[in-house]
């Protein structure tokens, strides 16, 4: 302290800092402060953005991780709408239909010393998938489609090579035609035309519409997984996967389609359910007198702190006596509504009283109040009760493991999920399908979210548990 | 008289559906679980009663110990890391004034998702050569730059505050807008040296086992670690509006007051803003130990994507038992432990509450 005194008055030219750089202070205080945030928002945001971009990728998995590629480049999705209208006239999910031809032009480019020859080109009698589907899968576009090279031209091109220097390389450009053979126009529709070219590594492939799904035999074979895909076929392909591709092997009906119905009746249920019973009971305990009400409350505060584990093996048994066991009736019916037993008597607790007095006065019985006064003047916290009890059970993940376990096509898309993953998310698994199923079964809450997100606040929360 | 009986008689019937909900799916089938817990219930035959023998088989389980030993440790670490980022990240924000409504809608995002599709995606970003061992090798490969750019910015701040404190007073070695200076300075200069050519790149071509793994860090498996950072990313938005709600319910004119009596920015922090945030506290950190002890969801979807051991928790321990793979089930093992988990969670919440109500009356 003496030392410090003594500094200063040893340099009396030392003075308190200017009001502009105090200002100029604050303004860098804060940009720091947006900086971070910046950052906090982009590491959250972003890890959802990387993870949706892998999901449409061919190759979730792939290293290094491109930002840009086909399903996200507008210039492949009008080739891809433009192959799919050639196709099958469908210019959102392409296919190949009787009648189909379509131009393919691929350009190679190689250094002036060597000759490009034409590549072979075949299509594979390719299944479309790991899964189920390849077991499903009746009939192939090798069987339907013919292919041609239809005509070749010749150019020159400008390449800096490592030194930095141009050299002219030549390209040759192939256009190949794909059609539907004439000795079978009686044919089915086909959802996806492979197409593989093999040619020399001294050559390689610089342009063709869409890119290929992969290259294999060190880049000499390059093969398409479907040349007339359509916009949403390119960009959504695993999702549509995820649709086609989780089929049940006896009907053929899509498993995740039937999830995604199960989930949607099961969170329905669930929600008029809890609207009636959070309404009544909220209601019950926030403003009328009877003897154990507050042995009820008590319960109420102490269930919200139990785990489900606790209680499941009862549960598990009552449904297997009734035999509801695998049926969306035990699901609906299982969860306790506490926490929107709360919210609804914190809401009720806060309504003024002197109208339902009045109209007690006036002769209505509790019912009557309730369902004329008290009932249309809560819709923003029935709102909020119904939005929370729709998202706990979409997302509810434990009781629909115990309490349905077969056949597959009666699971929830929780379930499926895991199921989704036992199938195809090993180390060398089929990701696209596994990610694309995870944000598939998103989409309802974001729809939910999007529509009432300004209902949703966070602030009711606090007061229920404190 | 007439009115009073009637109210009672009101108020039992609107709460009759609650009350048989609460009775059949809760309280008894408490009751049930402690029942099962002291007999030998396999789902299929009547259950005899075993006395505390699936206790003592309990403590001698060293898989219910690893269980207990997880759960215990990862609740602990998740609950502290989250409440703290959390208040801290709320502490930020409530002073970003401009951008409230898009945080709201950015950090809302990910408590929508359910914990099935998150725990899906974090799969892929934690493969062995997933996404996340991306950034790590990137982190490794670049780090003469990052050092580099960090020493830049320590010279380059110490330089421009000693300079300044030569004429002016008041200037903190963190001063903002040298900080912002020097940090531009110390990027160009990494910039130009990297293009230069004098800092190496590393090569780094590695594979974490982030999940498959047996390896342990301090008390808990690497997997759980793993599952620990998901479970932070996930709910650390959410309990930040929490806490932002809070925050914003206090009165400015506190702090003003504060700072004319010369409290500084730690002080009106720690006398003003914790005091008033501890009820959102409390509630934050009771979701957090619940929720954290019944962790479920993410160890049944690993599933075999890591090691029994490294993944189990009480809550998927009790439902191991109950439904075995390829077994009889084991109700009453799976009672006990349900027992023991469900006494846990009291236990914690309880002394949670009274360390945090006896703090209140200070």
């Amino acid at each position: 302290m003496m030392a410090r005194l003594t500094a200063t008055e040893a340099v009396p030219s030392r003075r308190r800092l200017p009001a502009s750089a105090l200002r100029r202070r604050q303004l860098a205080a804060s940009a720091w402060l947006y900086l971070i945030f910046l950052a906090v928002a982009t590491i959250l945001a972003g890890t959802f953005v990387l993870a949706f971009m892998a999901s449409l990728k061919v190759d979730p998995l792939e290293r290094p991780f491109r930002v840009y590629f086909d399903q996200v480049n507008p210039a492949a999705w009008i080739d891809a709408a433009r192959l799919g209208q050639e196709g099958a006239g469908d210019v959102l999910w392409g296919g190949l239909s009787p009648g189909a031809k379509v131009d393919f032009s691929v350009t190679y480019a190689a250094p002036t010393d060597t000759t490009i020859i034409e590549p072979k080109a075949e299509i594979p009698r390719r299944r479309p998938g790991s899964g189920i589907a390849a077991a499903l899968t009746r009939y192939y576009a090798a069987d339907y489609a013919s292919i041609a090279l239809t005509s070749s031209s010749s150019a020159t091109m400008q390449v800096r090579d490592e030194g930095g220097i141009l050299q002219a390389w030549q390209t040759r450009t192939f256009v190949y035609e794909i059609t539907y053979r004439s000795d079978r126009q009686n044919g089915p529709r086909i959802e996806r035309t492979p197409l593989n070219l093999t040619a020399p590594t001294s050559q390689t492939l610089i342009d063709s519409p869409i890119s290929p799904s992969r290259a294999e035999r060190r880049g000499r074979l390059l093969s398409w997984d479907n040349i007339t895909p359509g916009a949403l076929g390119l960009i959504f392909n695993n999702y549509r996967r995820v649709i086609n591709e989780t089929a049940d092997l006896q009907t053929g009906k899509s498993l995740f389609g039937s999830w995604l119905i199960n989930s949607l009746a099961i969170a329905t249920g669930r929600l008029l359910l809890t609207l009636v019973v959070a309404s009544l009971a909220g209601y019950a305990l926030a403003r009328l007198k009877f003897r154990g009400s507050r042995l009820l409350f008590a319960a109420l505060i102490f269930s919200m702190t139990i785990p489900a584990q606790v209680t499941f093996v009862s549960n598990y048994l009552i449904f297997r006596d009734l035999s509801l066991l695998n049926t969306p009736w035990s699901v609906i019916v299982v969860f306790v509504a506490s926490a929107n037993v709360l919210l609804m008597k914190q809401f009720f607790e806060g309504f003024p009283r002197e109208i339902e007095e009045a109209a007690i006065v006036d002769g209505a019985n509790h019912f009557q109040v309730f369902w004329k006064i008290i009932l249309p003047n809560a819709k923003p916290a029935l709102l909020v009760n119904a939005i929370l009890a729709f998202q706990g059970a979409w997302n509810d993940f434990f009781w629909p493991l115990v309490l349905i376990t077969s056949p597959p096509e009666a699971l929830t898309v929780q379930v499926g999920l895991l199921s989704l993953r036992r199938s195809f998310g090993g180390a060398q698994g089929d990701w696209g399908l596994v990610l694309g199923g995870a944000f598939l079964s998103v989409v309802p809450v974001l729809i939910l979210f999007v529509l009432f997100q300004r209902h949703i606040v966070p602030t009711q929360f606090t007061k229920d548990i404190t | 008289m007439s009115r009073r009986s009637s109210e009672e008689r009101s108020g039992w019937l609107f709460v009759l559906p609650f009350t048989i909900s609460m009775t059949l799916f809760f309280v008894y089938a408490i009751v049930r679980t402690a029942f099962y817990s002291f007999t030998d219930y396999d789902l299929f035959k009547a259950p005899s009663f075993v006395g505390l023998s699936n206790y003592t088989a309990l403590i001698s389980d060293e898989l219910f110990l690893i269980a207990l030993r997880n759960t215990i440790g990862f609740s602990f670490i998740v609950t502290t890391v989250q409440t703290v980022l959390a208040l801290a990240l709320a502490a930020l924000v409530n002073h970003a004034v401009r951008a409230r409504g898009l945080i709201r809608t950015v950090f809302y995002l990910p408590s929508i998702m359910s914990s099935a599709a998150m725990t899906l995606i974090f799969l892929w970003l934690f493969q062995r050569d997933g996404l996340m061992t991306a950034s790590v090798s990137a982190v490794l490969a670049y780090r003469r730059h990052i050092l580099f750019f960090f020493a830049g910015l320590a010279a380059l701040q110490g330089a421009l505050v000693l300079n300044a404190r030569r004429s002016y007073e008041g200037v903190s070695i963190f001063d903002p807008f040298f900080l912002l200076v020097a940090a531009a300075g110390a990027l160009a200069l990494a910039v130009v040296c990297a293009l230069a050519g004098l800092l190496p790149v590393f090569d780094s071509d590695l594979l974490i086992s982030w999940l498959n793994t047996q390896r342990h860090f301090l008390f808990m498996p690497v997997t759980l670690w793993s599952v620990a950072l998901m479970n932070v990313f996930t709910t650390v938005p959410t309990l930040m509006l929490l806490f932002l709600a809070g925050l914003q319910s206090i009165p400015s004119a506190l702090y003003d007051a504060a700072e004319i009596d010369g409290a500084n920015a730690f002080q009106r922090f720690r006398h003003i803003t914790v005091p008033a945030l501890r009820p959102v506290t409390f509630a934050v950190v009771t979701m957090g130990v619940i929720g954290t002890l019944q962790m479920f969801d993410q160890v049944a979807i690993l599933g075999d994507a890591a090691p029994f051991a490294s993944r189990v928790t009480l809550a998927y321990y009790i439902y191991e038992n109950a439904f075995p793979a390829g077994a009889s089930a084991r109700i009453g093992m799976a009672s006990a432990a349900a027992l023991v988990l469900g006494i846990l969670t009291i236990a914690v919440v309880y002394v949670q509450k009274s360390v945090g109500v006896k703090e209140r009356a200070e």
